[in-house]
């Protein structure tokens, strides 16, 4: 499907949201490697962190098609500003309680997303989200199998969730605010209409969390836009593009 | 500090509908279905597989070549009958799986199992472990394509395959 200039623009910023998310969370997730309560758990949150950064490729290389971007230019020399990411996934990754629940809270949005994305009328994004979607089934067993036993298990893991969830339940819902002009994609039928999708969310995780024994908060702050940062998302950049930096010149690795 | 630890369990991975499960090694996890979340992590991040199952190391039953020559399967077992999972190491070489699963016996305990089973194979070591503790993932479209498909798509490559990060250009790298 040929895209007119108006949409095309959009959608190009639609997929740098979507690879932004990926990108800072795969960040956040590989701060456990070799950091992890058991080696078991240490290679699988690295196994989530390079899934989430291979979402994150396809997601640039489809804007590549678009606009002729260059990913790596992208990810690692790209200033904090320009990065469209929501808050959730930039804050820090707190205890193994917090990482979890943030990981479940994004993984349940994100199976969402992309089991309607997979009916995008724009066929490359159809595409690359069907073959995410298979990967993020499997990280949100994961992540939901955690939020059980830590929300079941012992006082202290109880505990911790709850405040996890405290803090980071509003959050989550602006994942659900679309970006400026995403409305005419939805229209078009290029990506979901993410307001649609909240009820059922909100449905879908309140289910799960009360199973598991913890109450989502209501209310709190909810960001209202994707230009809105914390001041870790600079911390987590600088580290994270320091060496591209230091050496941009650099051909191979 | 000691007991802290979560239980053992031993991984099992079946590659295709029509190969024998094999014991490829285990991980430390709190319950049978986290064990198997782990098991795919560990050990079917990249190559290929069709089914897992997990079984709490505890509950294996093992015998090496030189228990077989011994009398250890002289006492009478007088558990009740029920079906067992036989695995058997073939030879002595190096291999990253231990052992193959030979078939399932009816028997009244591990050791009757094993000498069932080795009627029909042969092998180094054996281990039998009570079907009714193996869990393992559902034959499902759905579970096959999220926990196993993603790894067909991966490459592996050794260490040695990356240049080093001296070079400027990629020609350049060695």
């Amino acid at each position: 499907m040929p895209l007119d200039p108006y949409l095309k623009e959009a959608l190009v910023a639609k997929l740098t949201a979507l690879a932004d998310d990926e990108v800072v969370l795969a960040q956040r997730l590989s701060e456990w490697v070799g950091h992890a309560p058991i080696l078991e758990e240490d290679i699988a949150i690295a196994n989530l962190a390079q899934d989430e950064l291979g979402h994150a490729k396809l997601y640039l290389e489809l804007r590549q098609e678009l606009d002729g971007a260059d990913p790596d230019r992208l990810v690692f020399l790209r200033d904090p500003l320009e990065y469209q990411n929501a808050i959730l996934v930039e804050l820090p990754k707190g205890d193994w309680a917090f990482t979890l629940v943030r990981q479940y809270l994004f993984d349940a949005y994100e199976n969402l997303w992309l089991k309607e994305a997979q009916g995008s009328a724009y066929e490359p994004l159809a595409e690359a989200a069907s073959r995410i979607l298979k990967e993020e089934r499997f990280h949100l067993r994961h992540s939901a199998l955690w939020v059980e036993r830590l929300g079941l298990g012992t006082e202290e893991s109880h505990r911790r969730a709850q405040e996890a969830l405290e803090l980071l339940f509003p959050y989550a819902k602006q994942l659900f605010i679309p970006l400026p002009e995403e409305e005419a994609l939805a229209e078009a039928g290029v990506v979901p209409d993410l307001r649609a999708l909240e009820a059922p969310y909100l449905e879908e995780v309140t289910r799960h969390l009360e199973r598991s024994g913890l109450k989502p908060p209501q209310g709190g702050y909810v960001p209202k836009s994707r230009k809105e940062h914390t001041e870790y998302l600079w911390s987590l950049l600088a580290e994270m593009q320091s060496v591209a930096r230091w050496d941009p010149e650099a051909k191979a690795w | 500090m000691w007991g802290t630890e979560w239980p053992r369990y031993e991984v099992i991975k079946q590659d295709t509908p029509k190969s024998p499960p094999q014991m490829v090694g285990s991980v430390h996890a709190t319950d049978p279905e986290h064990a198997l979340l782990l098991a795919r992590h560990v050990f079917v991040r990249r190559p290929s597989a069709y089914a897992l199952f997990v079984a709490p190391a505890e509950a294996f039953f093992h015998v090496t070549q030189e228990g077989l020559k011994g009398p250890w399967s002289e006492g009478l077992e007088e558990g009740p009958e029920e079906a067992y999972w036989v695995f058997a190491k073939r030879s002595h070489r190096r291999s990253m799986v231990y052992g193959d699963l030979v078939g399932r016996f009816l028997a009244k305990g591990p050791a009757s199992a094993i000498r069932e089973a080795l009627l029909h194979a042969q092998g180094v070591a054996f281990w039998a472990v009570p079907e009714r503790l193996v869990v393992g993932t559902e034959p499902k479209e759905e579970v096959i394509e999220s926990w196993f498909a993603p790894a067909k798509d991966k490459t592996y490559r050794l260490q040695s395959y990356y240049g080093l990060v001296t070079a400027k250009e990629v020609e350049d790298a060695p």
